[in-house]
Parts: C-alpha cells; structure tokens; sequence
C-alpha cells in the first residue's frame, strides 16, 4: 500500500548529525537541491538513516510557505526555486501547483495571500518548507 | 487464549510442504491469515476444527486440550466448540432459514438465540425463506448465524466474502465484526482482501509454505514500510467534507474523532469505513495536563 502524499521528493542522505535521540538529515536531491529536515530517530533505531540511502520526502501541501524572490533574512531551511503552474481559487482557500527541479510540489495557502503577492501560472516563487515539517519514509 | 503449535506434512510429490506453526491467539482477537495460495491457511483453520489430524502438536482453547500428540488425545470437531463458515454455504436445501439455524442449535443453548441472531444478522423478515431464494450475501449471513447458533467459543472463517460483490462484502464484514464483538469471540479469519484485513482484524499472520512468516498489527505489516513521523494512529474515516479546495476527514481513533485536512489527490480512494493511518510528526502538537499530581499539593 503506497502513501499517497501530496508533495513527495525524493532524494540520497548527503549528512547526518545526531544528538541524542534527534538527527539533523541533510538530503541532496535533483539540481544540488539541498534540504533539511530533523527527525526523532537515529541511525541506531531507525536503519534507513545511512549516507546516500535514497529517501522519500514527504511534507503537507498545508506547511508549504510561498515567497516571491530570494530571501535571506528568514528562518526557513529549506528553499526550493518554482513557477506557478496553475492556480485552483476557492473562497478562503487556494490550491499552487508548482514546477521545480527536484519535482512538482503542490501548496495550499490563503486566497487572499494569492491575490495580494500577485501569484498567477508563470509566475516565479520560493517554496519553503519548516525544517520540522518534512518525514522521511525509506524507499 | 488458543494455543496451536502443530505439524502437518502436506500435498504430494515436489509440491510437498510442512505445515509448521507456532501460534498463540489471544481471548476475543480477530486474526486473519494471509498469504498465496497452497500456503497452508485453510489446512491451519482445519487442523484447529479438528478436520484434519496433525502428524504431531499440540492444540488447546484455555485450559482444555483439543489435540496433544503426546497424550493420545484429539478431540473430534462437535467437542471443540468451534463454528465454522467455508466460502460456499452449505446450507440445507430442504430447511427455511429458520429451520436451518434449529437445526444447530444445541439443547443447551438459550431459547432466545435464534431471535437474537436473526436479528443481529438481520435475517428476521427471511427466516421463513429456503436457501436457493437468497443471494449469496443473504446466505453467508445464514451460514454465519447458522455457526453462531453453536455459540462457538472460537469461529473459523475461510475467506467466507470471496464469492460476493463489493456492497455485499462490506456490509458482511460489518456483520462479522458486531457478531465478533458483541459474543466475545476469538476469531480466525482466512482472507485475500487487504482493505478487509486493515478493516477487521487486530492481528495478521502472513503465511509462506506452511509457515508464518510474519505477525503483527496489519496496519504494520501492510504499511508502506515505515514513516518517520513519530505521532501516528490507525483509526477509521467516519466522512470526509469538501471544503474550498481540501477536503476535511474525520477519523475515529479510539473513542476520540480527529479532523485531519487533506488535498483531493491525497485521499482518492478513501471512503468511510476505510482503516487509516494517521501521522504527523512530533513536532505539530501541543501537550496540556488536564489531571493529575500537583507538586505543589
């Protein structure tokens, strides 16, 4: 039976840092992407976290953030270049689909977010995504 | 608590296998028996009714012994206390629903039970119909009631839904777990049908040539290998709402309904009813005390 997750990556572990009973992983995916995420396992309880295993990156279409240019002064680990490739507006709610290197990711932010930063299909954009937010499944 | 641990050599020529388990079911669990054909699933169900004699083992429901190859004992199948439902029927033709559940019935048994039955199975408005009037969910229903009548302790069922349509099969399987529930039984079930497995039972042994190979939750053993994310629940999707461009699916975990909002493409294929896993990871919730000790008390 598959996860049928929203937004799924994949990617090779390229770093582990292990404190306790938490990983720092750092995974390379297509186009030198680089993304973080932080999980409660380590290399000892969960065998999957090994140098260069191919992951599964998986995080909620909900926990995408939006910007529009190159940001630096914010927090978010993991910064992905897109475009905008088609927009489905509801009343409080809109659904982004976004065409990236390392694979489509889809967002879901507020419809009125959409309308104040002008987000129209072609449109260029920042994926991110909390470094809290990202699980990893084995592949 | 059934206890079977037996060995049985089986087929013939290079088809030839060892059955070869080592099973303990708790009081009240439902298992299903899962694996291809030829595994040695059916002949488990019929080594534990009693059918077919193992070459040496030993079978057991609490404290009574139904087989001991060391102590020459080997109860036959009507002292086992055991119902048994096969994927045909094998109702009596000549016998009303009615008079096909009678039949069964022991002495000892409650007046009641019948009337308790057919409405549990909801057969009331049929009793007095014969068997080659009903549809086949309607006679698995019979045939079910029929095994109940005997109010088995332990009821083996052999893929007793793989000859009905979808309706039919899940409108059963509601029937096979309120009649699990509701009597207390430990239930062994033989079954292909993985959403049923995820939907009936607590426990899930895989067999391979004779062998369990693994056991578990089968909300673990059929889960895309593991997700990293440590707050996770199997729970059942009571509906799911549009609402703008997600959809919002409540879920039974427990005795406590959780929202859970989701975007179409990622429940496709969920309908109510449906077992599901819910995860997210460590990080999202928040943790409050309601009661308790006070250090300051």
């Amino acid at each position: 039976m598959d996860i049928r997750y929203v937004n799924r990556l994949t990617g090779h572990i390229k770093n582990l840092q292990v404190e306790g009973q938490i990983t720092l992983v750092t995974l390379l995916l297509e186009g030198d992407l680089e993304m973080k995420t932080i999980v409660i396992d380590t290399p000892e309880s969960a065998e999957y976290l090994a140098l260069n295993r191919e992951v599964n990156i998986l995080f909620k279409e909900t926990e995408v953030v939006i910007g529009l240019e190159k940001t630096n002064g914010i927090s978010l680990a993991n910064k992905i270049d897109c475009k905008v490739q088609t927009l489905q507006s509801g009343t409080l709610l809109s659904g982004v689909d976004l065409e990236c290197l390392p694979g489509n990711i889809r967002a879901i932010v507020s419809t009125e977010a959409l309308s104040d930063m002008g987000i129209e299909p072609g449109k260029k954009v920042l994926a991110m995504i909390k470094l809290n937010e990202v699980m990893l499944s084995p592949k | 608590m059934v206890e079977v641990r037996i060995h049985k050599k089986l087929g013939a020529g290079t088809a030839e296998f060892t059955l070869n388990t080592d099973l303990t079911i708790a009081e009240g669990s439902l298992l299903t028996l899962y694996g291809p054909s030829g595994s040695g699933k059916t002949s488990l169900l019929r080594g534990i009714a009693g059918l077919l004699p193992p070459d040496k083992g030993y079978i057991a429901f609490q404290d009574r012994t139904w087989f001991d190859s060391e102590k020459k004992i080997n109860l036959p199948p009507q002292k086992r206390n055991i119902g048994y439902v096969f994927q045909d029927y094998a109702l009596f033709p000549n016998m009303t629903v009615i008079e096909n559940l009678k039949f069964a019935k022991s002495k000892s048994a409650p007046d009641n039970i019948i009337a308790d039955l057919l409405d549990v199975m909801d057969l009331a408005a049929l009793e007095n119909r014969k068997p080659d009037t009903l549809s086949g969910g309607q006679k698995q229903r019979v045939a079910l009631a029929r095994a109940l009548v005997q109010q088995p302790d332990v009821l083996l069922l052999d893929e007793p839904l793989a000859a009905l349509d979808t309706d039919m099969r899940l409108s059963l399987q509601d029937h096979i777990l309120d009649a699990h529930n509701k009597l207390g039984l430990t239930t062994i079930m033989v079954s292909h049908d993985l959403g049923e497995i995820m939907k009936l039972s607590d426990t899930t042994a895989i067999m391979k040539e004779g062998r369990i190979t693994q056991l578990g939750p089968p909300g673990e053993l059929f889960m895309e290998k593991h997700i990293s994310g440590k707050f996770q629940f199997t729970g059942t999707v009571l509906h799911l709402i549009q609402q703008d461009v997600i959809y919002i699916i409540s879920v039974l975990i427990g005795n406590n309904i959780v929202k859970v909002v989701a975007h179409p493409s990622e429940i496709e294929g969920i309908l109510p009813g449906d077992k599901v896993v819910v995860a997210s990871k460590a990080f999202n919730p928040v943790i409050y005390k309601i009661s308790g000790n006070s250090a300051s008390e």
